[in-house]
């Protein structure tokens, strides 16, 4: 096949999702030229409606696991079997398309887990090397640029912000308001988890859409926000920025020298593409990311781009959303109407910091969210069918509600991406293979947390409790971190403090590979402010051939607060 | 090669597909209505019968014509390209799925009862179906201490017999009725689900939920600690430290 050639440009990116949504305005703002490529299309808010076959049953926003196989195992000995596991949309906004839009900040404890908690037998912590106070300026650029909805002083332990929220929430629902009732009565701090939307007019958008269809549907109306709506459409309009959808990157090429020369992918129709570039940054998420350094081994680079460590795909953290659901009497209760609201309507992090007590390290934000639509309403322990499922639905699609965790999972080296040596995609690359087994720690937060979670609900007056528990991962957030793991030393991890990879000098990892740990929230806000972060260094320093590094940290800091 | 977003919409009059028989023999689709009855009963409301779940699995089997509803319902998404193979892999393994499992209903119905399925006594029905099933039929919310582990977007991929009939009898009750289930909207109106009158006004956003947010709130009232202060004084503090310099914080 012959390799059609595009004029070299500064930068490309591959993946517009959050990060590389993130990477493209800033970098093209700065006027630099750039190249965004993505494997699937760009839908406009008008392809988007409230339709559940369609979009969480048919799954319309993410691939198509016949044609994006992935496979998944819990240890080495095991043979892994096809899975449908974290399928994030790949497509124009990523991730951020078919999102609830949780948006809350981590908090500074998340960055300094060894520190905090030293060695922990079976786990790979690891300190960041940057903080909290680094990445707070990226926080609020984040929150103000791309649309933001919360209300300041709510949450008593939020951590330091320099900035108030732009818009404030969304109402409570009902269901939101038996959560903050309930909370009261047990001294518990409920606020609105900040949501990545508007409730206010807000840079040209309007916040119209009082709906229910919400997590994992597209949004007609702009509100949410996401980078299709935002970012790409910004970077776009600098004329510095090209989009190029449909097109299948199948490798990131290098020079003699080892350095990054551009990439090649499949256009729609097939035909190889090269596109050179001054700089290569790779956003196309944790599991796809690490795929591709993986896909790119050459002869000087045998186990794959940047891997010289060994690390490459290692440490992967995936979180797990877990939830247990209260059924109330119709007869005591008012409806609560589930279905409805823009997913989250009410949470805590009260429980997020390490209470040895507990018996186990670390904590999770937990959310009063939506139970779903009539078909895929969250009720654990269904009956499967007869007058049972009937009188279930009927009983209680009204009168239940949800309180779910976001599992902050322990970074275990074991845990990885690589390629299956036996499932190929429909374009005949492996497939990326899923090694998980959750830590000890995971399964104890995961029971407490439910524990925590079912005493709430008793507290609101919930006449049964039934929740889910953590058996395995399934990549049911659609989080994925830590393939491609940051740190200082080339030999302890993969990319730099800068997302830069140590083996090669212009290849940015800018999603949430580089986290060596995930966080106890979800990790979108932190991703988008990480690959801020990291543009613009390639503006201010990478672009301009200055080299910058940060100090390692001179002192090990014990606590959290004293970060 | 067309990707998602170029899809045109086809079909463009539903009503067309009517009441005819896409897939399903009428031996098959009497069955299959007949299962379906079972898998949610009507009793003094409707129930999959009256809803046509069998006509949304039937429309559903007959190939690659009622995949995807386009935005405003009024038709479905020409699938093509990659994504055709897929679905036509996906809908020829249900569409065996289903024929074994009607000959394997029958063939239960027969051995212990003499009679096709269809025909039997809503009783016997149940029991043909616990055999399928290879559990017994529920009799409510099972709360268990081990759990499952929970899939957000639920397909039916590797779905057996059973498990894609229960799973379609739901999707056939409370789908859009433009896929052929929830016929006269009985599936929501049962649970009391305010649907839309058709997708096009929830892509329009004339369609919502707003009557399900609170209007008369305070969110002093439903925080305490927003009550006595205002604002509580942790975050005043966390103002003046929020951009403090790396070297200050380092040495601490």
């Amino acid at each position: 096949m012959r390799t059609r050639k595009f004029e070299r440009v500064d930068a490309v990116i591959i993946g517009t999702g959050a990060t590389g949504g993130t990477a493209a305005k800033v970098l093209s703002e700065a006027g630099l030229k750039v190249v965004g490529l993505d494997r699937g299309p760009w839908l406009k808010p008008r392809d988007f409606s409230g339709d559940e076959i369609k979009y969480v049953n048919r799954n319309f926003l993410v691939p198509d696991p016949l044609l994006n196989p992935r496979t998944y195992r819990e240890s080495e000995a095991d043979e892994a079997k096809m899975a449908a596991f974290s399928l994030l949309p790949q497509m124009v906004g990523g991730g951020t398309v078919h999102w609830a839009g949780w948006f809350p900040r981590p908090k500074p404890s998340d960055f300094i887990q060894r520190s905090l908690h030293g060695s922990v037998e079976g786990a790979s912590l690891a300190d960041w090397p940057y903080s909290y106070h680094d990445l707070e300026p990226y926080l609020s650029k984040i929150e103000w640029a791309f649309g933001c909805a919360g209300l300041d002083g709510a949450d008593k332990f939020c951590p330091p912000r320099s900035k108030p929220y732009p818009t404030p929430p969304m109402a409570p629902t009902r269901f939101g308001r038996t959560f903050y009732r309930a909370c009261e009565r047990l001294g518990i701090n409920a606020h609105p988890i900040p949501q990545a939307m508007i409730t206010k007019p807000f840079n040209g958008r309007e916040p119209k859409h009082l709906t229910g269809f919400w997590n994992l549907y597209g949004d007609p109306s702009g509100m949410r926000s996401g980078t299709a709506t935002t970012f790409i459409p910004e970077a776009l309009a600098t004329g510095n920025y090209e989009l190029r959808t449909e097109c299948y990157v199948t490798r990131i090429v290098t020079n003699a020298g080892g350095e990054a020369k551009g990439v090649v992918y499949l256009d729609a129709d097939g035909n190889e593409v090269e596109q050179e570039a001054g700089v290569v940054i790779l956003a196309a998420g944790a599991i796809e990311s690490a795929r591709l350094l993986l896909l790119s081994a050459t002869e000087q680079y045998p186990d794959g781009l940047a891997n010289s460590s060994g690390l490459l795909g290692r440490n992967a953290t995936f979180h797990e959303y877990l939830y247990a659901v209260g059924l109330f009497d119709r007869e005591v209760t008012e409806p609560f109407d589930g279905y409805a609201g823009h997913y989250l309507s009410g949470g805590s992090m009260q429980f997020y910091e390490t209470d040895e007590k507990r018996g186990h390290i670390n904590g999770s934000i937990i959310g009063a969210s939506q139970v779903g639509h009539p078909i895929n309403w969250m009720l654990p322990g269904r009956p499967a069918w007869g007058a049972a499922a009937k009188q279930s639905d009927r009983e209680y699609f009204r009168h239940s509600m949800k309180i779910g965790v976001c599992l902050h999972d322990l970074p275990v080296e074991n845990n990885r991406v690589d390629l299956d040596p036996a499932v190929k995609d429909a374009w005949g690359l492996p497939a990326a293979r899923i090694t998980h087994r959750s830590h000890a720690n995971d399964l104890a937060l995961a029971k407490w947390q439910i524990a925590k979670n079912a005493e709430i609900l008793d507290a609101a007056g919930a006449s049964q409790i039934t929740a889910v528990m953590h058996k395995r991962c399934t990549g049911n957030t659609f989080h994925q971190h830590g393939t491609a793991r940051m740190g200082f030393d080339p030999e302890k991890s993969v990319i730099n403090e800068w997302c830069e990879a140590h083996d090669v000098p212009n290849l940015y990892v800018v999603d949430g590979s580089g986290f060596p740990s995930a966080l106890g929230v979800n990790p979108t806000l932190t991703m988008m402010a990480h690959a801020w972060r990291a543009s613009d260094f390639i503006v201010k320093h990478h672009a301009k051939g200055t080299k910058y590094r940060l100090d390692r940290p001179r002192a090990v800091r014990k606590t959290a607060t004293e970060a | 090669m067309a990707g998602r977003a170029e899809w045109p919409v086809a079909k463009r009059n539903i009503a067309e597909a009517g009441e005819r028989r896409l897939f399903f023999t009428e031996h098959e689709w009497a069955t299959i209505e007949a299962a379906t009855a079972r898998i949610y009963p009507t009793d003094d409301q409707p129930g999959a019968r009256e809803a046509k779940v069998v006509r949304f699995i039937d429309r559903y089997l007959s190939g690659l014509d009622f995949i995807f509803a386009g935005a405003d319902g009024d038709g479905f998404l020409a699938v093509s390209g990659r994504d055709a193979d897929a679905w036509r892999i996906r809908i020829s393994r249900l569409q065996a799925t289903y024929r074994a499992g009607i000959l394997n209903l029958d063939a239960i119905a027969g051995r212990d009862f003499g009679a096709e399925f269809r025909l039997l006594s809503d009783e016997r029905k149940d029991r043909v179906l616990e055999s399928v099933s290879g559990a017994p039929k529920p009799t409510g919310i099972r709360v268990s201490e081990s759990g499952e582990a929970h899939v957000q977007n639920i397909s039916d991929d590797a779905f057996g017999f059973f498990d894609a009939l229960a799973l379609h009898t739901r999707q056939g009750l409370f789908c859009d009725p433009v896929y052929g289930g929830n016929h006269g909207r009985v599936g929501w109106m049962m649970i009391g689900f305010p649907g839309p009158h058709s997708l096009a006004d929830t892509r329009d956003c004339t369609y919502g939920h707003p009557d399900k947010f609170l209007t008369d709130y305070d969110w002093a009232d439903l925080i305490p600690h927003l009550r006595s202060n205002g604002r509580p004084q942790e975050q005043a503090e966390y103002e003046n430290e929020g951009a403090k310099p790396r070297g200050n914080r380092e040495n601490k």
